[in-house]
Formats: C-alpha cells, structure tokens, sequence
C-alpha cells in the first residue's frame, strides 16, 4: 500500500520551508475533502509533526508528539482523521473512504508507535517509516479499479502473456481445434469456387452472350460440381459442429477442474476474500465464455477475415469500379451501427435490470414467506411483484418492436452499396460491356465483403469480455496458496499439548485481532475461552487449525510448530462444531461419516449415540438414511447441532473444537448435549468457547481474551480469586439468574396469594 | 510534551471512575433489596463491597436521556468540534470534551432524532448514547448552527448539477459531473443497487470508493443529464 505520495513542486515548496532541519518525512497521504469542496490536498507526516497542505498553501499544524487518541471515524460519504491534541478532540483531515482508509489506518498506527517510543526515550529520528503490504484495490498504472475482487487491471493487462498462456492450456486438443480452421479455410475455397462455377455456368450455358449455348453434358459437370461442393460443404459442417463439442467440453472439462482443485487447495483466507456467487462465476460463466470464444468465436472470426482479405483483390481485379461501390455506404454503416449498438445496449440492459430486479424481489420473498405470511402482507406482496412484472415486460415488449424495426432497416443499409452494384452492372450487361454470369459473380463477392464488416463492430467486445473472463480465470490458478505446506511436512500423530507462543495476527495486517497472546495446553486439557464478541476468540481458533497463518509469534503441538506438519494430518486429528452448523445434501449417515467416508454403521451409530443424537434419528422413519440438508427434511438446530457434534468426533480426533457449538440452544437441548460432551472430552484436549459459563463448569482451565489479549488465564477458582474479568462475568450471569428466580418466585407467591385471597373470598361468599 | 498527556489521562481516568460509580450505584441498591430477601453468599458480600463491580463486560450502563434546551448546552470545544455540559435528572453535572452528533434517519429526516454519543476510542471501546435530540429547532440558533456545522461535515453527499458524461467500461460506470462541491468524476459498479430512487423522488448514488451523490430532483436536471442517468432508473 502506498504510504508516500509525491508532492506537487508547489506544496513540496511549502513543507520544506515548515519543516526545521531535524524533522524527516515519513509518510504523505492525499485528503479529498476540505471545506465541504473536493479538493486534492496533501498531509505530510513527519516523526514529530502532521502538517496539511493544500494547493500551495499550509493550511495547519499539529504536533504528533504528545497528541494521543488518533483514530479514523466512518461518517456518511467520507471519513475523518481525528486526534487529541492539546487535550481537545480534533478533526484534522477528511478524505474518500474507499481509497484512504486502509492508508490512515496504518497512520494511526504509526503515530501511536510514535508515541510509544518516544515514551521509551528511543530517539525518534532513528525510527523507520512502517510499511504495508496490504495490496491497492486500483491500478497503479492507470488508476482505474481492478476488476472486482481481483488485481487485474482489464486497462492495463498483458494481452500477449493471455493468449500465450490460453495456447498452453489446449495441450492435447489442439488437433481438434485446428479442425474448424481447416474447415474455414475449405469454405472460403468453396465461396469463391461457387459463384465462379456459376458464373461460368450463365455465361456459357443459361444466358451466354454470343448466343451459342454450351453442350448439355457440360452444364451436366457444373451440375453435379456445384451440387457435390454443396454435399462436401454440408459433411465438413457436421464434422466441424462434432469435432467443435467435443474440444470445447473436453477444454471446459480441463479448465474447470483445474479451477476446482485449485481452489480447494487455497487457503480459507484467499476464498473468504471473494464472495461465492463470484467464485461459483469464475468456475461456470467464466469458463464457458473461454470457451465460446475459443471453439466459436475465433474460428468464426478468421473465416470472416480470410474472406474479407481475399474477396476484397478479386473484386477489384474483376472491377475496380464496382470495388468501390462496395464502399459507399460503409463509414455510415460503420458509423451507425456504432451508435446503434449502444442504443440497442442500453435498452438491453435496462430490460436486463428490470429482470433481476423481479427475480431479486421473488427470490427474497420466497425466501421471507414464513414472514410474509405471519404479518398478513400476501397482498401487498402480490402487488409489488405485478408492479416489478409489469415494468419487465413493457420494457421487453418496447425491446422487441424497436429492435425488429432496427436490424431490418440496417440490413437494408448495408445492401445499399450491392444495390449500386446492380444498378451499374445492369447497365454494363445491357451495353454488352459486362456478362450477366460476370455480374452474378461480382455480386457474391460484393455480399462476402459485406458480411465480415457487420462482424467488426462486435469484435472488439467478444474480445475483451473474452479478457476479463481469461484474467479471471487464470488469477485463481496462479495464485499461490498462502497456507501452505512446507517441502516435506510431517505426519505426526498428534497427542495433544498445544503451545502459543507471543502471536499477533490481523485479518488485514494493519488491524490486529491478537496482540501477542500466549497459552500452553496440557494434553487432555479442557480449555474454556470466554470473551466479549469480537475479542478474538474464533481467531485463535482459526489459528490454532491453521486455517490462518500467524503475522508473528509461533503455535506448536506437541513441540512442533504447525507450520511443518501436514495439513491433512493437522486437521485430520481435529473435530470442529461450529455456531452455524452446516449438513450437506445427502443423508444423515453421509453427513456423520463426512470426515470418515468409510466409516463403519457401527461408528456412525456410536458417534451418533456419543452425541445424544441416536434417539430422535430413531424417530425418523428412515432412521439414518433420512436426507437432510437443503431439500432434506428439516431438523432443528439442536438436531442440526447434534450431528454436527457425531460428525466432530467420529474420527475420535485428539483434538475438539467447539466454537459456541451450544450457544442457539435451549437450556434442556444444551444439557443433553452437555451430557454428550462430558463423555466426550475426556482423554482429548478440548477448546470450548461458550457465552454461558455454566457450559464450560467442567474445563479445567480458562482463558479469558479481552480485545485481542489475554487477560486472564486459570482455573476456575484462581480467576474467582483475582476478582478480574471472569468473575465480573461470574457474577453477572449469577445475578441474571437469581434476578429470574426470584422473578419467578415473586410471581408464584403473587398467584398463590391472589389464589388464597380468591378462595378466601368464596368462602366468605358463600358463608 | 510527555506531562500533558499524563495530565490528560488523569483527567480520563477520573472520568471513567467516575462513570463506574454511577454505574454501581443502582446495582447496590439492587443488591441490598437481594440481600434483604436471600441469604447472601460469600462472593456477593465482596461484590457488594467493590465500586469497580459491572465494569467491562457489564458495559451498557449509559442510560440515553432526551437532551433539551434545559439540561444540555453545547458548545464549540477547543478542537473546533462539539463539547457538552450535562445536567442529568438527578442533578448531577457532567462535562464532555467532544460528542459526536449522528442522524437516526440521514436520508429521509436529518433534522429530526439526531443522536448525541461519546466518540469511540481505542482505550473504551465503542462509544455510547449520551441522549438524543427529538427536533434540532428545540435548541437556539446558534446551536444549531453548530450541529449544522458538524453534520454537514459528516453527511458529506454533495448534489449533481450537471452530469458530463457516463461512460461503462468492464463492467464500471465512469461519471464525470459537477457537484455543488467542485468537479468531479467516480466509478460505480452495478448501478442496479448503487443508484437508488426514494418514495420521494431523490436519487442517493453511492460509488465504489463510498462517495455518496444525490439528486433532489431528476426532473429539474438538464436534458442532456437526465438522458444519461434516466436508463438506470
Ligand atoms: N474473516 C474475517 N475477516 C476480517 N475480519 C474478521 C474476520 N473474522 C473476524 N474478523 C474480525 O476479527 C475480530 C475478532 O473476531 P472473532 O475472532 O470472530 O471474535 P469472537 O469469536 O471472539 O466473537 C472481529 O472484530 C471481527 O470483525
Ligand atoms: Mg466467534
């Protein structure tokens, strides 16, 4: 990420001239916003002050040192860089947000770091600039943006390098691909062939200009030469259209599992920094427009260009004159279709938004119907899709009646220049200048000109959709896996002593979520972590399976750091029950044995019956072939949850994770589950992060985080003692609960009382 | 350099004990009507004897109060931003350096519900509402030329006057248009969700880079303007 922008001479005048002979540029950042008016401002920040210029002119100081409270705030359409300095909460700069946030955040940083040293006594001058390697989300280059979630610049890539690496991927079809060049080039022999043969035909045999017809067994040759080019054409058609499948599905076979293994091989991090539905585009509309392109477009592409090269000398040869009537009307149609095109674009979009929009609005109230129906808004429901139907079919209707008048009139456009063609070639042909097979001839030509000009306005689109498709595609499988295993990992078998040491770890680097935590795990060990949301606790999960690479500091199981052991091995010998549980399609057997394929009925039944889950699959009539799932039946989320928790430790693994595993549960749901766990964490070591501290009441140490640090770590007895964070929770949950009993309690006696009082009154009633 | 900041977090430091005792003021009385009915366990003794108790994790012990004319007066703070003086309905003062002043409903009633909060910072954690604002009116003028002042910094969503060109290239909308903050041009993806028209008919355009652009009336825009932005609509 770029720290150090250049100054304009102008603004680079001023800051040399503020700043005094010890200070050193560290870092310069654009502001955007100043006054309520765009404006392309500059702050400098050196190791003692920030100073904001604008256009030649100092606008402010402030000391650097000494301020504190640095921090970035996201308003609406901007955001602002503030700190306390003097003792008073300043705004000092505005800026975009998308472009300069990620830069000020580091800023912040830097300042603090700033701070901090000079608090130490470390001479400031010595201190470094920080830098980050955060990547831009816009070209360098040209400053556009990269397409999306991607660093592909679609200005500024390199063509060559895609068509080269495009080539290599057709290793082993390029046979079957060359086929439709062949079959190109055969049909443009037989374009020019065919109107030649009969010319000569109407020439000698038909209408012959000296009057004397050819003998009969002659036409009889042209005949059977015409009709058996026709035959030959049509058979190398049917050949191409096979040979053409069979490459293009072979060649989107290949790409897209190229893609897929790739993309199982990179890391959580690299597929979370896309989103699915791009992902699931990059492996299917991505790759079929590779291979459109590749199969179809291009073969169609040359054929047109071998024509149009070969058919332009031929005519002109033939004559020159009527070569040129060809061109009359092509800078308009050129023109035309140019502007045209965008007309017929824009329209199609429109329609194309208007039919997502009702697919949207369907689709999220298919999804909302439970909604919809408890709050009685059918109707109003009804309307708003008739209202989003009717627009989307007004605007394909509107489509079609100015299309069809569009292209008919464009058609007849471009014939403009063969009906010149006609006029002057009637003329010559009743003058006797020319023959009427001679014309006929020319005529053909003239359309084969024709034809590749309608394709030029649309190459340059197929060509770069074509691009950012390639780019797409090829990113994901040039990417490096940025988890990855050493050159030889081991395969150790795991016994369970886990070991922290000083990690720090960001999802982004310049934010961190863990600031050096430390904690050793027994083996066998029950550790409960418990936090605020958001103080990192899932992170240390995530690190501690690897699914992350820490920034700094080191995790080792069992004395090795994990870094060396095998993926596979790693999270072989781990079983995870997360928040959300997800089942696949497929059977409730299929979803236990997931991380065990071949896993016997008997383990399936015992994983299942470890946890609490054996009896309601019992009640299903199809017992553990019930399909869930997407389409499957049902299950609720303590049933979804149990099996998630068969599914975690079918392979017995040494190591359980239970990230909030109870937390959507209900108190009876959770005991069962409770009971299941008690049987299950023994003789592994277990890491349970849980809201309600009575689920952790069995682990034997707890760790509690508070923004990304450890803050206390122990048993439960030595927390209670330090009176810290825990026991503050302790009490609050304790607390709640004496609050519900004695609620409870309180309305018991109420009734109870209201009961008497009533009966007292009935007595007294009827006495 | 190095005493100021002490200085100032001493001067913190009391503010947030103070917050703390306030804090753990209802909750003792809460303790002692327990203590009355229930035999108290040891802990809870401890508990009762601890001003620090229902720090951190018991956070949300800011109760939001309607601010008026009455009980709060805002002032310019030193760093050109909001400072507050509070009187709270038990009598108490409390004094705020700076607070940030937020619209519940930016788009559809910015001068109506507007939220006084702490500012977030690093050492507290997310900030809390001080009180809100029913309607700016109830305050004088000068003080709401004050709020004025910070929310228009805040909802910073210049209006176009006149767009200039729309060009789609991959997939981004490239505009080049005057806004009543100076020329500019920005890059929008999916215009489908990006360009929205309220019940009202503004237009509230976001791009790529989190500018927000408006257009209180489509209708009064040029024609050659209108044409360009109309197929998105
Ligand atoms: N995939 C992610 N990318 C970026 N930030 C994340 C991601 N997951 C979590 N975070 C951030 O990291 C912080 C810690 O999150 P997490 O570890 O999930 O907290 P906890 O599990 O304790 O509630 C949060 O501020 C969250 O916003
Ligand atoms: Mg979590």
């Amino acid at each position: 990420m770029k720290l150090m922008y250049d100054l304009p001479e102008a603004d680079k005048a001023v800051l040399d001239a503020a700043m005094d002979g010890e200070e050193k540029l560290m870092y310069c950042l654009p502001f955007t916003i100043y006054e309520d008016k765009f404006v392309k401002g500059y702050m400098a920040f050196t190791n003692t002050t920030m100073y904001k210029i604008l256009d030649g002119k100092l606008l402010d100081t402030w000391p650097i040192i000494g301020s504190s409270d640095f921090k970035t705030e996201v308003m609406y359409g901007c955001c602002g860089f503030y700190a306390k300095v003097n003792g008073s909460d300043t705004l000092i700069c505005q800026f975009v947000s998308g472009r300069d946030l990620p830069r000020y955040a580091v800023i912040v940083k830097a300042c603090e770091i700033l701070n901090e040293q000079h608090q130490k006594k470390v001479d400031i001058k010595t201190l470094k600039p920080i830098t980050n390697s955060t990547p831009e989300r816009f070209c360098p280059k040209c400053g556009r943006p990269y397409i999306n979630a991607t660093t592909i610049c679609p200005y500024c890539m390199d063509k060559k390098e895609i068509y080269k690496k495009l080539f290599a991927m057709t290793k082993g079809i390029r046979l079957m691909m060359c086929f439709p060049f062949v079959v190109a080039v055969f049909s443009v022999i037989f374009q020019f062939v065919v109107p030649w043969v009969e010319g000569k035909a109407i020439n000698e045999y038909i209408n012959p200009s000296n009057g004397v017809h050819g003998p009969m067994s002659g036409f009889v040759v042209i005949v059977i030469a015409i009709v058996s080019i026709d035959l030959f054409q049509r058979a190398l058609g049917v050949a191409q259209g096979r040979f053409s499948a069979i490459a293009g599905n072979k060649f989107t076979l290949m790409l897209k599992t190229l893609l897929y293994e790739k993309l199982q091989s990179l890391s959580l991090a690299s597929i979370q920094r896309r989103t699915t539905g791009d992902l699931m585009g990059r492996v299917n509309n991505d790759t079929s427009v590779m291979q459109t392109f590749v199969v179809s477009q291009l073969p169609t592409y040359f054929i047109q260009a071998v024509t149009f090269v070969l058919a332009l000398p031929v005519l002109a040869v033939m004559n020159w004159r009527m070569c040129l009537f060809v061109f009359v009307p092509i800078p308009l149609v050129v023109f035309i279709v140019a502007k045209v095109w965008d007309f017929v674009q824009d329209r199609n979009r429109k329609l194309w938004v208007l039919s997502t929009r009702t697919g949207y609005l369907l689709h999220d109230i298919l999804n909302g119907i439970r909604v919809v129906k408890c709050f009685g808004q059918e109707e109003r429901e009804i309307e708003r899709f008739k209202e989003s139907s009717i627009r989307s079919s007004d605007q394909s209707e509107s489509n079609a009646k100015i299309f069809d008048t569009i292209f008919p009139l464009l058609g007849l456009l471009i014939r403009f220049g063969s009906y010149l063609i006609l006029l002057y070639g009637n003329m010559l042909v009743f003058h006797r200048e020319m023959e009427l097979g001679t014309l006929h001839q020319i005529n053909s030509y003239a359309n084969m000109v024709y034809a590749p000009l309608m394709y030029i306005t649309f190459i340059p689109r197929t060509i770069s959709t074509f691009m950012t498709s390639a780019s797409k595609v090829f990113e994901i499988l040039e990417e490096e896996p940025d988890v990855q295993d050493i050159g030889l990992p081991i395969d150790i078998s795991i016994e369970g002593e886990i070991d922290v040491k000083n990690v720090t770890f960001g999802y982004e680097s310049y934010n961190p979520v863990l600031e050096n935590v430390s904690v050793h795990i027994n083996p066998g060990e029950m550790i409960g972590i418990v936090g605020h949301s958001g103080s990192g606790k899932s992170t240390l999960i995530n690190l501690i399976m690897r699914l992350y690479d820490v920034n700094e500091g080191e995790i080792k199981i069992d004395e090795v750091n994990i870094k060396d052991i095998s993926q596979t091995a790693l999270r072989g010998q781990m079983g995870v029950v997360l928040q959300e549980t997800f089942l696949f399609s497929g059977t409730i057997q299929d979803n236990i044995r997931y991380s065990k394929p071949f896993a016997t009925e008997e383990e399936v039944i015992r994983a299942a019956k470890a946890a609490n889950a054996h009896d309601f699959i019992m009640k299903m009539p199809e017992g553990y072939n019930t399909l869930v799932g997407e389409k499957g039946y049902s299950l609720s989320g303590g049933e979804r949850q149990r099996i998630a928790i068969a599914r975690a430790i079918i392979h017995d693994p040494k190591i359980l994770i239970l990230d909030e595993a109870t937390a959507s549960l209900d108190t009876e749901t959770e005991k069962l589950i409770q009971d299941a766990l008690t049987k299950l964490v023994k003789n592994r070591t277990t890491l349970a992060i849980a809201h309600r501290l009575s689920t952790l009441r069995n682990a034997d140490k707890l760790l509690v985080l508070d923004h990304g640090r450890v803050s206390e770590f122990g048993t439960h007895a030595e927390l209670l003692k330090n009176k810290g964070i825990y026991w503050k929770l302790v009490m609050a949950q304790r607390k709640m609960n004496q609050d519900v009993e004695r609620a409870q309690a309180e309305k018991a006696a109420a009734e109870k009382a209201a009961a008497e009082k009533a009966a007292a009154e009935k007595a007294a009633a009827g006495a | 350099m190095a005493e100021d900041k002490k200085k100032k977090s001493a001067e913190s430091e009391k503010a947030d004990d103070k917050e703390n005792k306030k804090a753990a003021a209802p909750e003792k009385t809460d303790d002692e009507a327990k203590k009355s009915d229930e035999k108290p366990k040891d802990d809870k003794k401890e508990l009762l004897d601890d001003d620090d108790a229902g720090d951190l994790i018991l956070e949300h012990q800011r109760e939001s109060i309607p601010l008026t004319r009455e009980n709060a007066v805002f002032t310019r703070s030193k760093g050109n931003l909001i400072s507050l003086k509070l009187t709270k309905p038990d009598g108490e003062v409390e004094e705020f350096e700076r607070v940030v002043v937020m619209r519940a409903f930016p788009i559809s009633n910015p001068d109506e519900f507007l939220s006084v909060r702490e500012p977030d910072t690093k050492r507290a954690g997310q900030g809390h509402e001080i009180g809100m604002i029913r309607h700016m009116s109830d305050f004088d003028d000068a003080t709401q030329k004050l709020f004025l002042e910070e929310l228009d910094r805040r909802y910073f969503s210049p209006k176009l006057i006149k767009i200039l060109s729309v060009k789609d290239k991959f997939g981004y909308l490239y505009w080049d248009a005057e806004t009543t903050s100076g020329h500019v041009t920005f890059i929008m993806n999916n215009p489908f969700s990006n360009i929205r028209v309220l019940d009202d008919g503004r237009i509230i355009m976001h791009d790529i880079d989190g500018n927000v652009f408006e257009i209180p009336d489509s209708s009064k825009l040029d024609k050659t303007s209108f044409k360009k932005i109309e197929i998105y609509l």
